[in-house]
């Protein structure tokens, strides 16, 4: 290529000093003199533009100290007259030092001149060459109706690679105005216009600038100047040619920012207003279309806000005080006050989201000014959303540190003052609406729950594990429980429970159940729950009462009910007594013929094959499994006809068949028993084939054969059973099962080992759960992968879900290819949830009853079963199952993978108990799993029986 | 036009009913759900729909297709709610249906029944905003505790029924068989035209069938060396194996949101259980909640920290045991909206189009029809304790006994419902807002 001087004097000869950055040294790499030269062919488009700036050696004229090609943006500066410095575009710093200044201002406006015919290009056309080369800036169009498709174009074509995603960035968050801003105007011109294909662009440019996942952008687009604008071209979505949103409308006219106290901070003001429009965004706008970096971007710019928000509330003494102010007014304003509890409720609901210490304050600081004034105030209101409100702030106090709320009963009751509990039994018995109504019965149980109590906040603050949580809790509850509690307890008993049970004794004069009206049938319901409880918890102190008020009895009159939950809550309650195996109970049970009744509930019942059928028999079971022979007596010696008369499950004969047992000094080693149709592998109960059958042909012998031998161990709870597994269990578990199950000899001990570890999948998964956009955006990476293994046919040209065929071909959205350019606008999965986990629950609901709340991290719906092993180790429990790709594919390895997670593949196998591991000590609300192993194991068998009510919270 | 009517109404053109009215429902519901026995006896013919998850306009698209109630006999097997953005509106019409219509739809519990489970994946945030409080929330979780944990469906024909339809690709038809006796699985599209049917194999040499009871792929994709004659369509196993003689009809359809139990190795073991109460994390009725069926021999841990992962050995030996053709159930997301596995010995039924308004899945109901040789009425199986007598085959039929015939399954497969525009599926927030 010839070399064209196009610049006479930039052509001429200078003098320079060739300097290259080595090790944060100036390297000299020689004297020479300087030209520019344009390489190209004088008619070449410009984007082929060819100019370079070229240093010949003076000491050898065909040695070139320097050639190198003038880029659109290389950083070119000029220094003190003399100097230009660069960058190499492999990142090589350079400098050329002039000995005369004209010289340098001589090639200085060469390569401006030449800079500038570069960027006078038009950028849609040469947009390609540009992402090919990072260091290019992008520049769109300016917003032109004319030119959104450019711009759309554009847009898409730079989104689709990472360095083109930053130029965009820069572009758009430039200092100049905001290139958002200049588009604004566009969307009502089209408007005007009716061009329906314009505003389809733009809410497409608009979607493109979102999903550009960058927060300075979305600020911008969350500002007044900006977000009707935004919104408004949204409602045009070209998913939905035909329909219009209404967005504008909603954020202008139907969304209201209400103010109790004027905050006096605009910056405040002005998050509180962001927040809103962000969570309106996030949910209703872009609920469809956000992938996962924006919706992790749109998230931490709503928590960030809002925990400048609270910590502003709590750290305003003068907003404070004017706020608790409104309920010591001389003359209060019924609808401030109002106003001002539903907005404590709000905070409350917010601080839900943000971190433990910060909401710890802002309660220390709510309940310094009165927070339980206002509840007690609130709860009393005769405006039921009020009281609504109330239980709100109640429940997530409650949530957040429920030995704040005690300690506050245990002071007032120190100062002679009625605890909170007072009014909440009052108010109990009182409520109309049913949904406070069972705020306050929650609220009553956790407030003399001394399983709960002595946790401090201190601990949550420490950010243990809830693994850590769950131990500690464990050791708190074989302590005694503190004097304060004790003394509280013994006041809820003294003044309280009489009060709140009043009810339920009255029921004594009644002659007929039938005539209950709703408001007392929705009372009883929460008595007989919070009667369990108390049973449970309480065991002496509830014991004298229900002896001294005659519980039993009214809880055998409410079987009576017509009302077929209300039995069922009165069975509940009746388990409950049994499940204890305690003598007292059992005696009451027994005095006041509860036992008959429950058996007159099975005749009632028998034919049909009803819920209240399966509970009957549930504690039927139970007491046979359990053998607790004082009932079996009291059964057998009094119903003996009858029991023998029910054939069509064995539970009653067998009940029977152990008194007679007993009666002739035959005492079984001890009291468990394989239950049920248990051992049901033999052939010719195979072959049978009915599913009653088995349990009928049940002979007495072989019954009694296996209560002697079997000691497997006290294992079976609930239906107990048996089996089906359990033969596979054999140490190296075949790993086939034979389809005939003999009753196998199994070591107890190991077999209660592998029992454990089948009920508690990997210990190390139960930390707490931790958010971390890393891994879980790997996990969905992995996913992604994995679901293109599944590919039937890789679809080329992405489309959206609505758009396919009936036969599904590709695995799942994820697996589009990244690189067309409709995978920008179209969704990226989200790892949040495709599919549910038991764990992310039980990681901290109570914390996150806000859908939207800062995304969990586990990767879900992906194709690839398996967790990763990071994910092992800090995500709860394991990745979500197959719901992905091929859903649960079994084309996917994951069966395997899982076994070889453990040790050996007999751990895989659970015996066939029932037996439920739950956490019989952690009381809290969600947080049942993490118990570690070995607390379970010394929890032994006095938990079994909880397990019916599934909440840890009520176990005992 | 009773109250009912009215709501139901309402809540078809996707309008809450008032929070008293809900009470007033659940109250009735669940006087309803209590008479119910944990595994409800239903008699074929019977649709069988899985996971709607609060996609209402779905839910709308799939009676659409499957035809309303109570026209049509409906068995859905939970996940009523979550996820999408209306799932009051899907629940509450599914409740009303059923106060209304008790013997024409029977509602099952889904492991998204549960207060837990609502609390994080949307249901109650959605009660939340659309009542101002919680207590519809509460109103229907306490029905979610009565909800059955099972279905058994008995009475349904092996033979295909004929139908209405056309053929959708006229050219494949040729090699479809004519006789509707030979069909056992045919796949319709929401307009109501087949694309695919499949012919029902004949018994099979014995060794194989054997051999299959062990630990042999029942995929096709996974055992290429059998070289299917005809691949299935996605999500059959229609490529597969015989499910023996014909000459028993009377193996029962054992439905579950989940999967099965280690713990419940015959069904009447799932009726002693107490299942009012919130799903619990272990046990029995976990379990049928949360299982999945999976590639494995045996039980595995199932990575969702619930329920267990089962292989094809568990289901066939179930299936055996219980005296049932087919285990259905739902709870696993599949694009193809069926899939068939382990010889068509249990299937998966999701029946929520684009999932979460975004997996681009189609979705599936699957219709049995009713032996007409047996006029249409079965015993009720669930506690008759002679329902299966007989099964036991002399040794040398005994593969045919240990695996029952099919029944003939009509999947009826659509995609996700034209959004209609005032239903644009958002989450709206409280219009008056403090912070």
């Amino acid at each position: 290529m010839m070399a064209v001087a196009t610049n006479g004097a930039a052509n001429e000869r200078k003098r320079v000093k060739v300097y290259e950055l080595r090790n944060n040294d100036w390297y000299d790499r020689g004297t020479g003199f300087c030209s520019g030269a344009v390489h190209s062919p004088a008619n070449a488009p410009p984007e082929n533009l060819d100019a370079r700036i070229i240093v010949i050696s003076e000491e050898d004229a065909v040695k070139s100290l320097l050639e190198t090609r003038i880029t659109k943006d290389d950083g070119y500066q000029k220094q003190q007259d003399t100097l230009i410095v660069w960058t190499e575009q492999n990142g090589v710093d350079m400098a050329l030092s002039f000995q005369e200044s004209e010289g340098c201002a001589n090639i200085w406006e060469f390569v401006s001149d030449i800079q500038g015919r570069l960027s006078a290009l038009a950028p849609g056309d040469d947009l390609d060459d540009d992402l090919l080369d990072p260091i290019h800036p992008i520049t769109l169009p300016d917003p032109e109706l004319g030119k959104l498709d450019e711009i759309e174009g554009a847009m898409r074509a730079a989104s689709t690679s990472g360095p083109g995603r930053e130029g965009l960035q820069k572009f758009l968050t430039s200092p100049e105005q905001p290139y958002v801003l200049k588009l604004i105007p566009l969307v009502e011109r089209a408007e005007q216009q009716q061009s329906l294909p314009d505003l389809h662009r733009l809410c497409n440019i608009m979607k493109s600038l979102i999903l550009l996942n960058d927060s300075a952008i979305i600020e911008t687009i969350v500002s007044d100047n900006a977000i009707m604008g935004v919104v408004g071209a949204l409602e045009y979505d070209p998913d939905f040619p035909t329909h219009k949103a209404n967005h504008r409308r909603f954020l202008a006219k139907a969304s209201r920012f209400k103010e109790v106290i004027r905050i006096e901070d605009d910056d405040i003001r002005r998050k509180i207003q962001y927040t809103y429009r962000l969570l309106y965004l996030k949910d209703v706008v872009l609920a469809r279309i956000l992938d996962d970096p924006t919706f992790s971007v749109l998230n931490s710019l709503i928590f960030f806000h809002q925990v400048d928000i609270i910590n502003f509330i709590q750290q305003n003494v003068a907003f404070l005080q004017e706020l608790f102010g409104l309920f010591s007014d001389e003359d209060p304003d019924p609808s401030r006050r109002k106003e001002a509890v539903l907005f404590i409720a709000n905070t409350g609901a917010v601080a839900k989201t943000i971190q433990a210490q910060s909401r710890n304050q802002l309660y220390q600081t709510y309940i310094r000014h009165g927070l339980f004034d206002v509840i007690a105030y609130a709860l009393r209101n005769h405006d039921v959303a009020v009281r609504v409100a109330a239980t709100e702030i109640l429940t997530s106090l409650m949530d957040h540190d429920a030995q704040v709320l005690r300690q506050h009963n245990f002071t007032a009751l120190k100062e002679k003052n009625a605890p909170l509990l007072d009014t909440l039994v009052d108010l109990l018995l009182v409520e109309v609406d049913l949904g406070v109504k069972s705020h306050m019965a929650d609220a009553i149980k956790l407030l003399v729950d001394p399983q709960n109590a002595n946790i401090s906040l201190e601990m949550m603050n420490r950010n243990v594990s809830a693994d850590f949580m769950a131990k500690q809790r464990g050791l708190v509850n074989q302590n005694a429980i503190s004097k304060e509690m004790d003394d509280f307890i013994q006041y809820f008993y003294d003044a309280c429970a009489p009060r709140l049970f009043k009810p339920l004794r009255d029921l004594e004069d009644r002659s007929t159940m039938g005539d209950l009206s709703v408001q007392q049938l929705s009372l009883f319901v929460h008595l007989l729950d919070m009667l369990s409880f108390f049973v449970r918890q309480h065991a002496y102190k509830s014991k004298l009462f229900i002896l001294s008020e005659n519980i039993h009895s009214r809880v055998g009159q409410l079987l009576q009910c017509p009302q077929g939950f209300i039995r069922l809550c009165a069975l509940k309650c009746i388990r409950t007594c049994i499940a204890l195996k305690d003598e007292f109970h059992n005696r009451q049970l027994e005095s006041h013929g509860i036992m008959g009744r429950v058996l007159n509930l099975v005749f009632e019942t028998m034919p049909r094959d009803n819920l209240i059928n399966s509970v009957c028999i549930d504690i039927f079971e139970h007491i046979k499994r359990e053998n607790i022979r004082q009932l079996i007596y009291h059964l057998v010696q009094n119903y003996r006809e009858r029991l023998m008369s029910i054939t069509y499950v064995n539970t009653f004969q067998t009940i029977v068949l152990r008194y007679d047992q007993m009666q002739a000094g035959y005492v079984p080693p001890n009291g468990n028993e394989e239950s049920f149709t248990t051992q049901e592998g033999t052939p010719q109960r195979l072959g049978n084939g009915g599913r009653f059958d088995g349990l009928r042909d049940q002979d007495a012998e072989e019954e009694a054969y296996f209560n002697g031998e079997d000691d497997i161990d006290v294992d079976d709870e609930d239906v107990g059973l048996p089996t089906q597994a359990s033969a596979g269990l054999t140490n190296g578990a075949a790993p086939v099962r034979p389809l005939v199950n003999y009753p196998a000899d199994e070591d107890e001990d190991e077999e209660d080992s592998m029992d454990m570890l089948a009920s508690s999948p990997d210990p190390l998964q139960k930390s707490g759960s931790i958010h971390s956009d890393n891994i879980a955006n790997a996990a969905s990476a992995e996913a992604e992968a994995a679901s293109s293994e599944s590919t039937v046919n890789g679809d080329e040209e992405p489309r959206r879900g609505r758009d396919r065929t009936p036969v599904a071909k590709d695995g799942s959205p994820g697996m589009r290819d990244p690189s067309t350019p409709d995978s920008v606008l179209s969704k990226r999965r989200r790892e949040e949830d495709d599919e549910d986990e038991l764990s992310k629950v039980m990681g901290g609901a109570g914390a996150k009853r806000r859908n939207s709340s800062v995304s969990s991290s586990v990767a879900i719906h992906s194709a690839n079963d398996q967790p990763l092993p990071q994910q092992q180790e800090l995500v709860d429990e394991p990745a979500e199952a197959g719901g992905g790709g091929g859903g649960g594919s079994p084309h996917t390895p994951n069966g395997q993978s899982q076994q070889q997670q453990l040790p050996h593949g007999q751990s895989l196998r659970r015996k066939g108990s029932l037996k439920t591991r739950n956490d019989g000590n952690s009381a809290t609300k969600f947080n049942i799993k993490p118990i570690p192993v070995t607390a379970v194991k010394a929890s032994g068998d006095e938990n079994e029986e909880n397990r019916g009510d599934g909440g840890g919270g009520e176990n005992g | 036009m009773s109250d009912l009517d009215r709501a139901i109404e309402q809540l078809r053109a996707c309008r809450p009913i008032p929070e008293n009215q809900v009470r007033e429902l659940c109250y009735k519901a669940r006087e309803l759900l209590i008479e119910e026995g944990n595994v409800v006896a239903v008699d074929a013919p019977v649709t069988i729909c899985g996971d709607i998850h609060g996609q209402f306009h779905d839910l709308m698209e799939l009676f659409r297709v499957g035809g309303d109630v109570p026209d049509t006999n409906y068995l859905f097997m939970g996940d009523f709610v979550d996820r999408g953005f209306y799932s009051l509106e899907s629940f509450l019409l599914l409740l009303c249906l059923k106060v209304r219509y008790p013997d024409r739809i029977t509602l099952i519990r889904g492991n998204h029944e549960s207060r837990q489970i609502t609390t994080v994946y949307g249901f109650y945030d959605e009660c939340q905003r659309k009542y101002g409080s919680a207590n519809v929330w509460r109103y229907c979780c306490e029905v979610f505790d009565f909800l059955a944990l099972g279905a058994l469906i008995t009475g349904a024909s092996t033979d295909m029924q004929p139908s209405d339809a056309n053929i959708a690709d006229i050219n494949s038809q040729s090699q479809w068989p004519s006789e509707p006796s030979d069909i056992e699985i045919e796949i319709l599209n929401q307009h109501n035209q087949i694309t695919h049917r499949y012919p029902r194999h004949r018994p099979a040499p014995i060794s194989q069938d054997l051999s299959q009871l062990s630990n042999t792929p029942s995929s096709p994709s996974q055992a290429p060396d059998q070289a299917p004659v005809r691949n299935g369509a996605p999500g059959t196993g229609a490529s597969g194996h015989s499910r023996g003689s014909n000459n028993n009809k009377d193996g029962a359809v054992f439905c579950v949101h989940g999967g099965l139990s280690p713990l419940i190795d015959t069904i009447d073991k799932i009726r002693l259980l107490d299942r009012k109460q919130e799903v619990p994390h272990e046990g029995a009725m976990c379990d049928l909640l949360w299982s999945d069926p999976d590639e494995i021999d045996g039980w595995g841990l199932s990575p969702r920290g619930a329920g267990f992962l089962f292989g094809a050995d568990i289901v066939k030996c179930f299936n055996y045991k219980n005296d049932l053709s087919l285990v259905c159930r739902a709870h696993q997301l599949v694009m193809e909206g069926f899939k068939e596995m382990f010889d068509s010995t249990i299937v998966t039924v999701w029946s929520a189009p684009n999932y979460c308004y975004r997996c681009g899945n189609v979705a599936a109901i699957l219709e049995l029809g009713e032996d007409g040789s047996n006029a249409g009425y079965m015993p009720r199986s669930n506690g008759d304790p002679n329902r299966s007598q007989g099964i036991v085959a002399p040794l040398g039929e005994r593969e045919q006994a240990l695996m029952k015939m099919g029944p003939g399954r009509r999947y009826r497969v659509f995609e996700a419902a034209p959004q209609d525009p005032r239903g644009m599926p958002a989450k709206k927030p409280v219009a008056d807002y403090f912070l």
